[in-house]
């Protein structure tokens, strides 16, 4: 009642200039001066080329895929393996994720902990795949266990921050009621807290999966195995038909992989998704 | 403002409370009681809920504890669980073989109905219930489940409250009063020696709240364990209690224990 703004003055209150610099209309502003001063990098080399032409005959290249027993045979060999890195790399980087995810989730551990683990895991998401695999070429020479070893690595960033952020999503509530009753620290985690942590931590990790199989397709590329060297080694020698054909089945592999994950993840966390058990 | 002192007058260290306090040790006979608090006082938010709260409560008699909402009974219910420190005072449990204890290390033995259940979301009915007989087994025991029996054991009692349908399902997929009877067989099931029961009818149709009460009145009499029951409704009080300890809101002092019976 005494709040002065509450008082009516019979006056439109309009907003001062400076009252509309909020971030989004600030940082939309400096956007629009960004893509002023960005345009001279799509000015291209400045020639008079055939953009059109150029494409079409590139393209044409492709066609007709080849699709002769020698290339599909390879191809799927290939795909196999890349399979194989993405499950052994999953399988490994949940392991490890574990313990990386448990130092950074507030809940669990003490704050110094958290801010160590989770900037951690932050510098691993920041270094790309694609040099991940390279330092592990260097380090176990170009086969597939540098693309296991790379993606490990590269997952265990990602795993870590979305395992911690599942623990934290625990209520913690019920954990020490079970505790209340009698049980100890093992039981009240086991029957308290990981089912409610269980079909998150799976959900991230089939997510991660199916990312892994993405990346492994392409850390070949730099000698880590999987299919990615097919694709070098086709393009490296102008053969665009049968580099067309690795192509289709990456995308065919892809696509279904993105359907299936979705409906696994779905049913796996949908039940966990209902109105809130305590009022 | 006048019932106020009025009410003071029956306060805490009356004698009129004390007499109660003894004759409540006394109705049966002169065992030792199986619940001493001397001088409980809680202090919450700034205020005094309970003050020089004394009681003697002999095994197996059915208490209830009323008062109207926010008086404190839930924190009362908490102290005696052990899960809340009193501000001054204390709890003590006579074990059958007549040594003392606090409540936290009481607590393998007692059961315990939370007014919000207290479930895990994520797991089974039956699941929650078995996690009633943690305090029985070590956590590596448990680690891989419980023994056959003890499930057939659970499924008796579920079945009993009319969730024998539920066993496999979720806590969070079956419905308010549906989580609070799997509560209450979680408290059953671990066969305590105490029952410390927050409301544990307060989403429960007439049925099943004659049911669970009539089970808990049972417990009391036959098996002589003990029950402290949060009630609001006094048609219940009436029926299955023996004893009420009421709450004043104004009051720390004003508790009053009376006899029902």
């Amino acid at each position: 009642m005494t709040d002065p703004a509450a008082r009516p003055t019979g006056e439109y209150p309009e907003l001062k200039w400076h009252e509309r610099l909020n971030v989004l209309n600030v940082s939309l502003l400096i956007f629009l001066v960004a893509v002023v001063l960005s345009s001279p990098v799509v000015k291209g080399s400045g020639r008079d080329l055939d953009y059109l032409g150029n494409f079409i005959r590139f393209a044409g290249n492709f066609f007709p895929p080849d699709f002769s027993a020698q290339v599909v045979g390879v191809t799927l060999l290939a795909l196999l393996e890349t399979i194989q890195m993405a499950v052994m790399a999953t399988f490994f980087a949940v392991i490890l994720s574990f313990p990386l995810a448990a130092a950074g989730a507030q809940t669990v551990s003490p704050k110094w902990l958290v801010i160590v683990a989770r900037m951690i895991m932050n510098m691993i998401r920041t270094v790309p795949s694609l040099i991940w695999a390279l330092i592990a070429v260097a380090v176990v020479g170009a086969n597939s266990l540098a693309g296991v070893v790379a993606l490990t690595f590269y997952s265990m960033g990602y795993l870590g921050k979305f395992f911690s952020d599942a623990f934290e999503s625990v209520d913690v509530e019920v954990a020490k009621s079970l505790r209340a009753i009698g049980a100890d620290p093992l039981q009240a985690f086991q029957h308290g807290m990981w089912p409610h942590a269980k079909p998150l931590v799976w959900s991230y990790s089939l997510w991660m999966l199916e990312y892994n199989i993405r990346s492994a397709a392409i850390v070949g590329i730099v000698g880590a195995g999987g299919i990615g060297v097919q694709l070098f080694f086709y393009q490296d020698y102008g053969m665009w038909d049968r580099f067309a054909t690795v192509l289709i089945f990456i995308l065919v592999l892809v696509t279904v992989l993105d359907f299936l994950g979705e409906w696994i993840r779905k049913k796996v966390t949908n039940r966990t998704n209902r109105p809130a058990l305590m009022g | 403002m006048v019932t106020l002192n009025t009410k003071n007058v029956s306060g805490g260290t009356s004698p009129d409370n004390r007499k109660a306090a003894a004759e409540a040790a006394d109705a049966t006979g002169n065992e030792a009681p199986h619940l001493s608090v001397r001088n409980l006082g809680i202090r919450r938010g700034g205020r005094w809920l309970v003050r020089n709260l004394d009681l003697d409560v002999p095994r197996g008699s059915f208490l209830a504890v009323v008062g109207p909402s926010g008086v404190g009974k839930s924190s009362l219910l908490a102290c005696l669980a052990g899960i809340l420190k009193p501000t001054e005072g204390e709890v003590k449990y006579r074990c059958t073989e007549g040594c003392l204890h606090a409540p936290q290390d009481f607590r393998r033995r007692t059961g315990i109905i939370f007014q919000n259940f207290m479930l895990t979301p994520n797991n089974t009915v039956l699941s929650n219930v078995l996690c009633g007989r943690m305090g029985r087994y070590s956590g590596l025991r448990t680690l891989f489940g419980f023994p056959k029996s003890d499930r057939r054991e659970a499924y008796a009692i579920l079945d009993d409250l009319g969730l024998g349908g539920y066993l496999h399902r979720w806590a969070v997929e079956i419905s308010g009063g549906e989580q609070q009877r799997t509560a209450i067989a979680r408290a059953l099931f671990q066969q305590p020696e105490l029952f410390l029961a927050d409301e544990p009818v307060s989403n429960l149709d007439g049925y099943f709240s004659g049911r669970v009460l009539g089970i808990l009145r049972q417990e009391a009499s036959v098996r002589r364990r003990s029950v402290f029951c949060v009630l609001h409704n006094p048609e219940f009080v009436a029926r299955f209690a023996d004893k009420a300890l009421s709450l004043d809101p104004l009051n720390p002092e004003g508790w009053r224990l009376r006899d029902v019976r």
